[in-house]
């Protein structure tokens, strides 16, 4: 990838609710769907009114990417992302997102989908709790312009 | 929100003044992401005593991107010093930033963190 | 008397099992494998497929592993059966049992990826394109002279002594200490025995 890993959105945030579609590829993946089961009070109030789980990338604005990309899946991770319309965002959800984690010697492993899509927030952990995904997107929510 | 589980792993944290750049951490850790630079010292000797040279930490990194938690390097250091803490709120828009130095890394006991 | 499971399995396939943790395992050679799988599926029951892999045994072998059960049947309790056979490293052929299990078959072409055996006849039409390796890759990832390339490039945290630093090693002069030889972690192979040549740095 040429371009530089930090995008600060530059679209208006509008305050439309946020639909948030998560491509499940391994562990985190668990760690996402638990967080789907908590309860709207059960969430901070920075993340905002967020669906978690737009069922399709066609009606999504947020790609986020829990496990482990291969070199093998790539092109379909790719292919997956421009199904989204504009504006859209990608946040890296664990360490195998984010770098590759500790797979990052394996001879099929991508070294994080940033080597694949352009990452927007990057979200630390193996795996990272429910409460790091909705900091996370509260985080995304802040850089793509929505207000305090 | 509901209170976090007691002894929930969101971030290894540094006590720096017990570490004594003995390489342990980072000569275990499976994914290779501690980063330890050090220097010798020599102390001065009391009365009828000896020199003794000592490693003196400069640097202590730890690269979340591909930190694994799984908390080897907490239970091989001699010294304890490195603790979880709970932490969970430290996502960055750029990867490069979760390269965390020693500063940061013994921020993450102050209670102000929590 | 009912006849034991391990009775069985040695008259159905003419060799003497040997139990392993509480698992039959069977050995037979590698121009028997195809008759064997059959006799066990056919004679002994075990209709249940599990999983066919390989190991590298170094010099020469590659073992072929392949797990089968006999459901439970007439207040019988389940019976599995581990059946083995080797093929050597300078020409692993053996025989495909897609025919009796066509879900082998998935199993097959993932032996034939990661470690390079070649089964006969060929698995299905597709068995040319890579299952689980992106296209383009080179070698048998999963034998054991398949070196993890990036555990060798990426300079390893550990190799400093306490009270070195990397701008210590970069500027080449001695830390004070007597020399020692750097530690390497396990399995990482020295930079001289392999990679690509370039000048040893301090």
């Amino acid at each position: 990838m040429t371009e530089p890993p930090v995008r600060v959105a530059e679209v208006s945030y509008g305050g439309t609710r946020w639909r948030v579609h998560d491509l499940a590829l391994a562990c985190c993946a668990l760690e996402y769907a638990a967080a789907t089961l908590r309860s709207p009070a059960d969430r901070p109030v920075e993340l905002g009114d967020v669906d978690l789980l737009a069922p399709a990338p066609d009606v999504a604005d947020v790609l986020v990417v829990s496990g482990t990309v291969t070199d093998a899946l790539a092109p379909a991770v790719l292919a997956l992302w421009e199904r989204l319309p504009e504006p859209r965002y990608v946040l890296s959800f664990g360490s195998c997102s984010n770098s590759g984690g500790p797979y990052w010697d394996s001879y099929c492993v991508t070294k994080g989908v940033d080597q694949v899509l352009p990452v927007d927030v990057y979200v630390p952990g193996c795996p990272p709790r429910p409460e790091s995904l909705f900091d996370g997107l509260a985080l995304l929510r802040r850089l793509a312009g929505a207000p305090a | 929100m509901s209170a976090l589980p007691d002894r929930s792993r969101g971030v290894i944290a540094l006590i720096d003044d017990k570490c004594t750049s003995c390489m342990l951490c980072a000569r275990e850790c499976p994914s290779w992401c501690i980063h330890i630079d050090s220097h010798p010292e020599t102390t001065v000797a009391p009365p009828g005593g000896r020199l003794r040279t000592e490693a003196v930490l400069d640097r202590f990194a730890i690269d979340w991107s591909l930190c694994m938690y799984c908390g080897i390097c907490i239970e091989v250091c001699p010294f304890d010093a490195l603790e979880w803490a709970p932490t969970h709120d430290y996502a960055e828009p750029d990867a490069g930033a979760l390269l965390h130095e020693r500063d940061r890394l013994a921020d993450w006991l102050n209670p102000a963190q929590r | 008397m009912t006849e034991s499971w391990s009775d069985a399995v040695a008259g159905g396939l003419g060799v003497e099992p040997v139990d392993e943790f509480g698992t039959l395992r069977a050995d037979v050679a590698p121009d028997r494998w195809l008759g064997a799988v059959r006799a066990a599926r056919d004679s002994l029951g075990c209709t249940f497929f599990d999983w066919l892999t390989a190991v590298d045994e170094p010099p020469d072998t590659l073992r072929l592993v392949c797990h089968l059960a006999r459901p439970p049947r007439d207040g019988a309790p389940m019976r599995r059966l581990l059946l083995r056979t080797a093929v050597a490293r300078a020409e692993p052929v053996l025989a495909s049992v897609s025919d009796v299990f066509a879900g082998a078959g998935w199993h097959e072409r993932e032996v034939r990826e990661m470690f390079g055996v070649e089964f006969s006849p060929p698995t299905d039409a597709s068995s040319a394109d890579r299952l689980l390796l992106p296209a383009g890759f080179e070698g048998h990832p999963l034998r054991k002279d398949f070196v993890l390339a990036s555990r060798v490039a990426a300079p390893w945290p550990g190799a400093k002594e306490p009270g070195e630093s990397d701008a210590l090693l970069a500027s080449g002069l001695a830390s004070g200490r007597a020399p020692r030889r750097r530690v390497r972690p396990p399995g990482v192979p020295a930079p001289g025995d392999w990679g690509p040549r370039e000048p040893e740095s301090p």
